[in-house]
């Protein structure tokens, strides 16, 4: 039986083919094993992991529903609130805290049988596209231990395509799932804003941020996904809308499938590998019975502008809360300290660079006088962005692209912020739009002798997620040689 | 060295007046944490009152309660504001520890309540008061220093019971020209939210805190106006208090204008505190708008919107506001503007006088002796056991018994106040107890006689007075009668009597 297969795991476990806490406890031996190279864990749970898949054993065994998930491993990063093990968003600020409650998808996860394995490690507060910024020292890609496994869910894609857990949950803000998944080689797909809860998300980008699975398959990230989207009470944002299931007709192709792809998307600023492999899988598609349509985005340049006003604007708000007061990192207690001081020194000593830089950001477009100039006029171009999307989706189904603009690179290689802003270039959009994106391993790139991950990102309109699921299964199985696991 | 500054014609008060009042919903404003402004919740231990959401723990997001929306559109619709259709949330941000998120949720360009009005009575008639905006935001925590027990703490400690109150805050136009008339509206504005059933209205808990904007205008020998910088006096939480700071401003302020001769503009705002001690404003801040907020909509809150349905089922939800009743009490009911006031200063004891009134089947008539009785013999009573006059314990049922013995004279004036205070004690139908207690009327004419002869017999002066036509002098004789009647008899006929005994 395949690990790292959650539907597999799920039907093994109810049929009483194996038992959860034997899933667990192998998954977990390799996790540990394969963590030691891949910094992908923070945490490993094995004892409260090993208490749940005991307590999926106990339902199966005395006839009870074990869930659509029972006994499936989840790595969870660790911005997500678990109230076992720590959620310190892989910051100083964070080191000690503990979550008193379980964020709604993990308590929705749990239900359904699903167990909590571990958190990983990310991006300092989601903030970066290498995971690098991590306080806990820098996730590396499972493919090529010397490149970066992108960002901010690093840890979660690293986890997800060395098989070392069932499924991975990421949070994505500007494309901090689906990069990392293109990079790593697995499936990683951000829903449409509002179709997962966001309570017990730690908040970045309020109006961007979206919890999504990472997974060796499209099928698990639509099962995870399933289990976890609808709405929630205690999230205003969530959609009310029903949740149209994704697996009921995922296998299904859909008939004369018009994939639109922007001529922006195809830039030369690109590796030209990825716009090779890209092409070659467009080329697939229409194989398949899909037509490809020419569309224009002509706002995705702006994208990233946008994204670096609105993002830090909100998080600038949002971060306010780790003042050192109540919980998190306080600065040493020094003679002539004044309550100004304590929250500054706690903030410098607690959050990294690239944090600072973001929180600093966000107070200047947000200050009197500069509010129209940078957050109002960010406001006005979202709106036309969205506008734009809709008017392409008039001629097509879905968007295609590269989900990120080169393969895995090393760390280091883009000390310029500014640099590593451009890595989602093609995913901002996405979540400026409000609108589902997923990325799904289609080939590789040979570098210096290894080979490194490429995925298609494909985009739907809003609330089209199971149309998006059912369109990235069919390039999936298009690419079947490339949906392999790692090699760690 | 003083400025040399023309002299002074006249000066005249300005005052706006903002008010935070705490809405005793169950909840707070964004959470399901118990609101400390609900008489349930009230005088709890520091930060029992605290969830999640309130100590701002990562992951939690905000969910509007709406009963605070709906205590607020009905102060609104009580102001004669306009209630937006649609409004939002705003996040301002700033770090203090009794502020756990670093950011407040309030409502910025968009307040639920806009464009009202209120029409204060005062002596010299009725003067309208301008509503510039009423919006709802969150309240802050608190910071003390000391311990339980009353233990001295050498540093601060922060008490969350209070973040999250729903806090709605009233802002009125500079309308105002006396301390007076801001205190006036202030009680009036305090009746009105207790009637209105959104805070209990408790000052010394700071249900209620005003803030009044004050300057001055000058004019000068020459006749030109000049105004004097605004000073916000914040926080004030009684009465006495607000009344103390605008005074004190009135002199202070012209008295610093001829000092240094700054006058009002941008800037020019400042920030001052009450003393209570002595009697003073202290300076807080200087240059107010140097701090920058930061507004921005709150990504995690979505607008309100207020529809016609919902509007109408609040519109439906308003009670006769407390002033209105009063006026109703003079013109319908006949009663005294001093009694129409005082019946409508409290509203549990307010709504009760209203039952009685309905008990007895309503009207002019049941409406003025009623009030009268409730006025005289209930807050006799009241007072005496030291209870408001609606936790006598009385049921209405009985008072409008007592209002028909009265109208029937089966029971004199004396009686009925023994009887209201026999139904203090206990419930019983009120004929029966006057039975019992023998407080009914005697109307037996031997009995009658018996007592005007004793009477007389005890007052020959008196007696002597009124043969030789000095009839002034039958009051002491007819209290003698009364006397020896125990109360049952009518003094009317007792009068009567008397003239026809001691007519020459």
């Amino acid at each position: 039986m395949n690990l790292s297969d959650a539907t597999e795991i799920r039907d093994a476990v109810r049929s009483r083919k194996v038992k959860a806490t034997e899933v667990v406890s192998s998954l977990v031996a390799r996790a540990k094993a394969a963590n030691a190279k891949l910094n992908a864990f923070h945490e490993i749970l094995e004892e409260d992991a090993m208490r749940q898949a005991a307590a999926v054993d106990a339902a199966v065994a005395a006839g009870r529903d074990p869930g659509p998930m029972a006994g499936v491993p989840v790595a969870v990063k660790d911005n997500i609130a678990t109230h076992e093990g720590h959620t310190t968003c892989s910051s100083r600020m964070l080191e000690n805290y503990r979550s008193p409650f379980d964020a709604t998808c993990v308590e929705r996860l749990r239900a359904a049988g699903a167990v909590v394995m571990g958190k990983t490690n990310l991006d300092e507060f989601a903030m970066g596209s290498s995971s690098e910024h991590c306080a806990w020292g820098p996730v590396r890609n499972p493919w090529d231990q010397a490149r970066v496994p992108g960002g901010s869910s690093g840890g979660s894609a690293a986890a997800a395509a060395a098989a070392i857990c069932g499924v991975a949950l990421g949070s994505d803000t500007g494309g901090s799932i689906r990069q990392p998944a293109s990079l790593c080689g697995c499936v990683g797909f951000k829903p449409t804003y509002g179709r997962v809860s966001r309570y017990g998300l730690v908040a970045f980008g309020s109006s961007l941020d979206q919890i999504g699975p990472l997974a060796r398959t499209v099928r698990d990230a639509a099962l995870t996904y399933a289990v976890m989207a609808g709405a929630d009470p205690r999230d205003s944002t969530s959609a009310q809308r029903p949740v149209e299931d994704p697996l009921q007709d995922l296998e299904r192709p859909i008939e004369g499938l018009r994939v639109g792809v922007p001529t922006q998307y195809m830039s030369d600023a690109n590796d030209p590998r990825v716009n090779t492999l890209i092409q070659s899988s467009l080329d697939r598609l229409r194989g398949a019975g899909a037509s490809i349509v020419p569309v224009e985005l002509p706002l995705t340049d702006v994208g990233i502008s946008t994204y670096y006003v609105i993002a830090p604007a909100e998080a600038s708000a949002n971060l306010a809360r780790f003042d050192g007061i109540r919980y998190g990192h306080r600065a040493p207690a020094r003679a002539g300290q004044s309550l100004d001081d304590l929250y500054a020194e706690s903030r410098a000593q607690g959050f990294g660079p690239e944090v600072q830089r973001r929180i600093m950001l966000g107070t200047y477009v947000l200050s009197a006088g500069y509010y129209d100039a940078y957050y109002g006029r960010a406001l006005k171009v979202r709106r036309r962005i969205k506008a734009e999307f809709d008017r392409a989706f008039e001629t097509c189904d879905v968007i295609a692209g590269p989900a990120s603009p080169t393969p895995a690179f090393r760390p280091g290689e883009l000390s310029d912020p500014l640099q590593m802003y451009l890595c989602d270039v093609y995913t901002v959009n996405t979540n400026i739009a409000g609108i589902p994106g997923v990325s799904v391993p289609i080939g590789f790139v040979e570098d210096g002798g290894t080979r490194l991950p490429v995925g298609l990102h494909l985009q739907a309109p809003a609330m089209a997620d199971a149309r998006l699921l059912r369109a990235a299964r069919m390039v999936e199985s298009l690419h079947a040689s490339a949906c392999v696991s790692a090699p760690i | 060295m003083s400025v040399a500054s023309p002299a002074i014609r006249s000066t005249r008060l300005i005052v706006g007046l903002e008010i935070h009042v705490e809405l005793r919903t169950r909840s707070k404003m964004f959470t399901r944490a118990p609101n400390p402004a609900h008489p349930e919740f009230e005088g709890r231990e520091p930060n029992e009152l605290v969830d999640p959401l309130v100590a701002a723990l990562p992951g939690t997001l905000p969910v509007m309660n709406r009963r605070a929306v709906e205590m607020s559109a009905l102060v609104g619709l009580a102001l004669h504001c306009t209630i937006a259709k649609r409004c939002r949330w705003d996040r301002k941000n700033y770090f203090y520890p009794d502020l756990p998120k670093g950011y407040q949720i309030s409502q910025y360009d968009q307040p639920l309540c806009a464009d009202g009005f209120f029409d204060l009575p005062l002596a010299g008639g009725v003067k309208r008061i301008g509503i510039i905006r009423a919006h709802l935001e969150e309240d802050t925590g608190k910071l003390g220093h000391e311990l339980p027990g009353g233990f001295h703490y050498d540093g601060s400690l922060v008490d969350l019971n209070r973040a999250g109150t729903p806090l709605l805050e009233i802002v009125t136009a500079p309308d105002f020209t006396s301390a007076d008339e801001v205190v006036a509206f202030a009680q009036e504005l305090r009746n009105l939210c207790r009637f209105l059933g959104v805070s209990e209205g408790v000052m010394q808990k700071g249900h209620m805190r005003f803030e009044p904007n004050v300057n001055m205008a000058i004019t000068l020998e020459d006749g030109t106006e000049i105004r004097t910088p605004v000073v916000e006096v914040k926080n004030l939480n009684s009465f006495r208090a607000v009344k103390g700071a605008i005074e004190h401003e009135t002199v202070r302020q012209v008295e610093a204008w001829k000092r240094d001769g700054r006058v009002m503009g941008r800037g020019m705002k400042a920030t001052r505190g009450w003393d209570d001690v002595k009697c003073e404003t202290v300076l807080q801040r200087e240059k107010e708008d140097a701090h920058d907020y930061r507004y921005f909509p709150d990504p995690d809150l979505v607008p309100v919107e207020i529809d016609e349905a919902w509007l109408a089922r609040l519109r439906a939800e308003l009670p006769e506001p407390p002033l209105a009743r009063r006026a109703r009490y003079v013109k319908d009911y006949g009663l005294a503007a001093i009694d129409a006031e005082n019946l409508t200063a409290e509203r549990d004891d307010c709504l009760w006088f209203e039952a009685c009134v309905a008990a007895a089947g309503g009207g002019a008539k049941a409406g003025f002796a009623i009030g009268k009785l409730l006025r005289n013999t209930g807050a006799k009573w009241a007072n005496e056991r030291g209870v408001a006059l609606s936790a006598l314990g009385v049921k209405p049922e009985r008072v409008s018994e007592l209002f028909a013995l009265r109208e029937a004279n089966t029971v004199g004036p004396q009686a009925a106040d023994q009887l209201f205070g026999l139904l203090c004690d206990g419930d019983a139908p009120v004929q029966e107890l006057a039975e019992r207690h023998g407080l009914l009327q005697v109307r037996d004419d031997a009995a009658l006689e018996r007592w005007c002869d004793e009477a007389i017999v005890a007052q020959p002066q008196a007696a002597a007075d009124v043969r030789a036509g000095k009839l002034a002098a039958i009051g002491r004789i007819v209290g003698a009668a009364m006397k020896a009647s125990g109360g049952k008899a009518d003094a009317k006929t007792l009068n009567e009597m008397l003239l026809r005994k001691l007519k020459p």
